[in-house]
């Protein structure tokens, strides 16, 4: 699934690119003039792109029902600039469809994965949690912690890793049922007993994000605000249109 | 050959859907030279709908009264629903289905990462609805993409939350379609939505 051979297949034609059947998940699509489309796509190779499907809005266009979010897509383009052509896309996996809330958690993963990536930086790793979490949603089981750990892996390839084994400053390691606030610059720090105002979660719940094993339902509320404080901190004071359909949608629950 | 008010209106022309500059400037020129009757009424009618046409005020498709002929009717069945994206949806079922209950109009989709939640589609106006109390069946028929299913799934749980019955229209092979000439997607969609017979 990995493009290994990508960089073979790229011609350098002057200034023109050539990019053949790389695999790709669409992010986003918005109408571009009569019948075109504007797509944000991500790739393993390219990272996050954004591709121009000239007459695929057409009454004719076998792209429409291609050109759709969440299934993995083979696609080729050429051109140059900033926002090449789409010369051709098939799905590579039929049948793959997201129901119900699943559809919604999905799309948070592409709004985080649309705000967070800059364009044409490849993260191929970044590619297969994605696969990994849609993967959970498909399978519509432990959705949430599909996009926790989701969270974390997005904010290990930005660079923003957590520390979630040992305490920021003394290295020491995080115990389970010990509580711990967590800073941005330093990571955990162990705390005698919980303050306002300050975000605490238990050593249990850095240590199950650590190793990827869910847990209960504190646990899980635990991880939600972490995620959502340390993310808060690079998407900046712009809400996720994502979560507020989230929270329209379930007034008073904890879901996400 | 072009003066300022020609250029106006080639200009205006191209706020239609498919008109370039080119095709503008042919339309432009051939009302001039052939049929300026034509084109004084396109005018008035362009204006007079264009002031008169609004929403209708319970199914929010366009209507140049407060309520949309088939909300206005007597003949209609008041306890089926059917919800659709657009007002040319509503053309297409009127003119092939021989559906006899009303309609709810969204005037779009839900899609959070373009900035229209459900407020924007008139979903509180569909719940107030919906509270009115006399509504049996809400039949679901937005568009078989992402973002008409992820508005039909929000939509369903708001009728359900209220116990009334919900269907969604089915997806499938067009008719007289081979299967060969499918795409993978809407064969899958068909395949999975099989009923016995």
């Amino acid at each position: 699934m990995m493009s290994g051979s990508s960089t073979a297949l790229v011609t350098r034609m002057s200034s023109e690119q050539r990019v053949a059947l790389q695999p790709a998940y669409l992010l986003h699509r918005t109408p571009f003039r009569d019948s075109s489309l504007l797509l944000e796509l991500f790739t393993p190779g390219h990272g996050r792109i954004g591709l121009v499907a000239r007459g695929a809005r057409g009454a004719r266009s076998k792209l429409k029902g291609v050109l759709q979010p969440y299934q993995l897509l083979l696609i080729s383009w050429s051109g140059r600039g900033e926002l090449p052509t789409l010369t051709g896309a098939e799905c590579q996996d039929g049948g793959v469809f997201l129901q119900g809330d699943a559809l919604i958690s999905g799309f948070y993963l592409n709004e985080l994965l649309l705000r967070l990536l800059a364009r044409h930086d490849p993260h191929p790793h970044l590619f297969h949690r994605y696969q990994v979490a849609l993967q959970g949603l498909i399978a519509n089981a432990g959705v949430e912690w599909a996009l926790r750990l989701f969270e974390r892996d997005l904010l290990q390839e930005l660079g923003y890793g957590l520390l979630l084994t040992h305490e920021g400053g003394d290295g020491k390691e995080v115990e389970a049922d010990a509580l711990y606030c967590y800073h941005h610059e330093s990571g955990p720090q162990r705390i005698a007993t919980e303050s306002r105002g300050v975000l605490s979660v238990r050593g249990a719940t850095l240590l199950a994000l650590a190793r990827g094993e869910c847990g209960d339902a504190q646990l899980r509320r635990e991880s939600k605000l972490l995620m959502r404080e340390v993310l808060g901190r690079y998407l900046g004071p712009r809400p996720l249109a994502s979560r507020e359909l989230f929270r329209q949608k379930w007034p008073s629950s904890h879901e996400e | 050959m072009s003066t300022p008010l020609i250029n106006r209106l080639v200009e205006a022309l191209r706020c239609l859907p498919g008109v370039g500059p080119k095709s503008a400037q042919r339309m432009a020129y051939h009302l001039l030279e052939r049929n300026r009757g034509g084109a004084l009424h396109l005018a008035a009618a362009l204006s007079e709908a264009m002031e008169r046409v609004g929403h209708c005020r319970r199914c929010r498709t366009l209507s140049e009264s407060e309520l949309c002929p088939i909300c206005s009717s007597e003949r209609r069945d008041a306890t089926t629903l059917c919800i659709v994206e657009s007002p040319t949806d509503v053309e297409a079922l009127e003119s092939s289905t021989g559906y006899q209950g009303r309609y709810f109009v969204l005037m779009g989709h839900l899609s959070p990462l373009d900035g229209i939640g459900p407020d924007d589609i008139g979903l509180d106006r569909l719940a107030r609805l919906l509270d009115e109390g006399n509504i049996a069946e809400v039949i679901l028929a937005t568009n078989p993409t992402v973002e008409g299913e992820a508005t039909a799934h929000y939509i369903s749980d708001m009728v359900h939350r209220r116990g009334v019955k919900v269907t969604r229209i089915a997806h499938g092979v067009p008719l007289g379609g081979e299967l060969e000439y499918v795409d993978g997607g809407t064969l899958s969609h068909a395949f999975h939505g099989r009923r016995e017979v």
